[in-house]
């Protein structure tokens, strides 16, 4: 080796440095320009007398060039739907661009609390419910009432469901917007029921069906190998060849049960929970008993968990029909049969869990009135329209719910017929939240679920573990009062 | 003379080459691991929520051990899938390593193929067997049932679900069959050979030459079986959440949930520094009771 060649040492000095040199780069802060402009967006709106009126608003400008974070979760076609947000969104807002920073749905809370404690929280995000009252207490999220109240389409009385201001609105002051609409409710196998001569299930809320006859046809529906039904002499409960039902127990499909029987998960005014009231305990055991006693529902929890049971057991045949979440519609549409839905069966009256996550600023960001302009759009009806009509959303949007407005979201080969009845009537007469407290998530987690676990598996009825196991989470409740 | 001082203090070249080299290392650990280390026993007397600055909360995180009936669960939880699946993986390593020391040909098929459990992400180990698992549909309760007319409701009877995660343990042997068979194959001939002159059967054998013999990799992987399933986090987390009934609630997924499910960082820094107590206990005890007993062929 001799001067002027290149040799291996020059080679690690050099490749130190690039990494050096990299790693400082990374590590810097992008630069922001700071530009102004104006903004005219049009803006139609249908009022309660469906007359179309266009609006033209001149929206203040936003007063720099800025790049927004929005971190949430979502795959497939709804990560789909939000990209296009995104770009319709900058399309419209020249100068502001959004970064989509994507989690698993798993993931996403941890990933959220992680970079809030590091300080380094994204601009938006999705708040999941459990989280929401928590967050709001301690500041993380933008008190966003006046820009909402101000806003000349936001801000209009009645815009939204009535429900979505019960829960978007904490202590008088909102702290971020409600995704949508949820509500569970059936899908089952068009043919099954033709093939048994049964009526299936109405999305009219006017017609759902009682407990009792919902029994009945799960039962007539269930089939094991020698073709018998449940109650029938001879009838095998552990070669089941078909199930009436797979219901959900618990989440959205098991707080619609309780509601259904006129019971409370908890109490808004006292922040108790109130499992253990009789109308709540009766309904959580008929829900296990549809596999315990009655055998028309497959035992396995298991199948819930993994997610992908459901829909190839409604294609197979296995299963006649499923209470699920609405978003399941965004890809149970796709399966090879005649898919149908209706509203869950009621025990006093219709009733529907509603509850969803919030699009929210946290309060960290540097760019509110930009990021106001961003959650405006989510909440509007533009965006809303999008992910209801892939069949993964409700609208909590007034507009949306008109004769007329459904026609903007329902979707031909998506939405079967007579689906905008479970919006416009199931979800804005009978849909209820839950109220989540600080402290909710680990009241459940720690004594609820492993009641209920209890009395799905059958070693315990609901009436003997949801006492104790209240009055054990109330104290994990009282203690997170502030 | 302070020449000769100042060479005393500035490392050799070949000192700061060798310290070059090991930096990245250094760095890491005193970044990664020490420091968050000593702010972990800082936590231990704070209250910490992530959204708010911690606040000082005395012994207060340690005087909740005593009242919270979930870490006692979680700890017996975890005690029981460590008593259990640690001696029982290992017997099932050794005696596949047994087998892999067979002369016969195609062994090193074998060989990987017992091996390649091991090297499967968790998740993926975790959702397969979560079919396999399956009261219903899975291929476990269908051999079963085929067999003696019996189905497990394995991941939903409190009393199964164990059972069924220290199975899956089991499948994942390879790596310490790995080191049981280079263990075995650095036992001289001469021994079994002399074991043989003296009239010893194939179990004689075993018992008075290869473990013995063996008693150090035996040793080591006891050792690492117990601080590793003390840990075990994956399972629980991915297949039971911890359920039924907190049948499965492991101690690390407690100590996770306590941080950022619960919002007490500083009750899951205790929870942790608990566990490294354990562990350290634990291991200190085999060591005294077991450890006499390893015989290093070098001594």
């Amino acid at each position: 080796m001799g001067h002027g060649k290149f040799n291996r040492r020059d080679f690690l000095r050099l490749s130190a440095l690039t990494a050096a040199g990299s790693i400082l780069a990374a590590c810097s802060e992008p630069e922001t320009k700071v530009v102004k402009e104006t903004v005219e967006v049009e803006i139609t709106r249908e009022v309660e007398k469906e007359v179309t009126v266009k609006e033209t608003v001149v929206v203040a400008a936003s007063p720099e060039t800025a790049e927004l974070t929005y971190m949430g979760w979502g795959a497939g076609p709804e990560e789909d739907a939000i990209l296009a947000g995104i770009e319709k969104f900058q399309e419209e807002t020249p100068g502001v661009t959004v970064q989509w920073m994507h989690n698993a749905s798993n993931k996403h809370l941890d990933k959220l609390l992680s970079m809030v404690a590091a300080g380094t929280p994204p601009d938006t995000a999705f708040i999941s419910t459990g989280v929401y009252t928590r967050f709001a207490e301690e500041g993380v999220l933008l008190d966003v009432t006046e820009m909402l109240h101000g806003d000349p389409v936001l801000g209009m009385e009645g815009y939204f469901i009535p429900q979505e201001y019960e829960r978007s609105v904490y202590k008088g002051s909102w702290y971020g917007i409600g995704f949508c609409a949820l509500a569970g409710h059936f899908y089952y196998n068009g043919a099954l029921f033709e093939e048994a001569g049964i009526d299936p299930p109405s999305n009219d809320p006017a017609e759902a069906w009682d407990w009792d006859h919902f029994l009945e046809v799960a039962t007539l529906l269930t089939v094991d190998a020698n073709g018998k039904h449940p109650g029938e002499d001879g009838f095998d409960s552990d070669n089941i060849k078909r199930w009436g039902v797979n219901y959900g127990r618990w989440g959205i499909p098991g707080h619609g049960a309780v509601f259904a029987n006129d019971g409370k998960i908890i109490n808004k005014q006292t922040g108790l929970l109130e499992l253990d009231q009789p109308a709540a305990v009766e309904a959580i055991q008929r829900v296990a008993d549809l596999s315990l006693v009655h055998h028309v529902m497959p035992e396995s929890a298991v199948m819930e968990e993994l997610g992908m049971g459901t829909s190839q057991m409604l294609e197979t045949g296995v299963l006649a029909m499923t209470v699920d979440g609405q978003w399941a519609l965004s890809y149970l549409n796709q399966l090879n049969i005649p898919l149908g839905t209706g509203v869950a069966p009621k025990m006093v009256k219709p009733a529907c869990d509603i509850t969803t996550p919030f699009q929210g600023i946290l309060a960290g960001t540097k760019y509110p009135e930009v990021a106001w302009k961003w959650l405006r759009f989510l909440a509007g009806p533009w965006y809303q329209r999008q992910l209801c009509s892939i069949g993964l959303w409700l609208p909590n949007q007034t507009s949306l719910l008109t004769e007329n407005g459904v026609k903007n979201w329902i979707t031909p080969g998506i939405h079967p017929d007579g689906y905008e009845k479970i919006a416009s009537e199931y979800v804005m007469k009978y849909g209820r939240n839950i109220y989540m407290p600080p402290g909710y998530q680990e009241a459940l987690q720690q004594y609820i679920t492993p009641a209920l676990d209890s009395v799905w598996n059958g070693n315990k009825s609901a009436a003997q573990v949801l006492g104790p196991a209240v009055e054990s989470a109330n104290q994990i409740l009282e203690e997170n009062k502030s | 003379m302070t020449n000769r001082w100042i060479r005393r203090l500035v490392p050799s070249r070949q000192t700061r080459i060798g310290y070059a080299f090991i930096s990245p290392f250094i760095l890491g650990f005193i970044l990664w691991l020490l420091i968050p280390m000593l702010v972990s026993v800082w936590l231990v007397t704070r209250e910490w929520d992530l959204i708010t600055p911690p606040r000082f909360a005395g012994l207060a995180n340690i005087q909740r051990l005593a009242r919270d009936p979930m870490f006692f669960q979680s700890l017996k939880v975890t005690a029981y899938y460590a008593c259990v699946s640690v001696p029982l993986s290992m017997t099932i390593a050794f005696l596949a390593a047994l087998l892999m020391n067979s002369k016969v040909p195609g062994i090193n098929v074998f060989r990987t193929i017992y091996y390649m459990p091991s090297i499967v992400p968790a998740v993926a180990v975790a959702v397969m067997w979560s079919w396999i698992l399956n009261t219903q549909f899975g291929l476990l309760n269908h051999f079963l049932q085929s067999l003696a007319g019996v189905k497990i409701r394995w991941l939903q009877d409190p009393k199964w679900a164990m059972p069924a995660l220290m199975l899956m343990s089991f499948w994942s042997f390879g790596t310490t069959m790995v080191i049981y068979l280079a263990g075995l194959q650095g036992i001289p001939n001469v021994y079994y050979e002399a074991a043989e002159m003296d009239g010893a059967g194939r179990l004689s054998k075993l018992r008075h030459v290869t473990i013995p013999l063996m008693s150090p990799q035996i040793f080591f992987t006891l050792i690492m079986g117990i601080i590793g399933s003390f840990q075990t986090f994956t399972a629980g987390y991915l297949m039971t959440g911890g359920g039924p009934e907190n049948a499965t609630l492991f101690y690390v997924l407690y100590l996770y949930r306590n941080g950022f499910r619960f919002f007490k960082m500083g009750y899951a820094a205790t929870l942790a520094w608990v566990l490294f107590f354990v562990i350290l206990g634990l291991t200190a005890m085999v060591f005294r009771g077991v450890g006499r007993r390893v015989y290093y062929a070098a001594d």
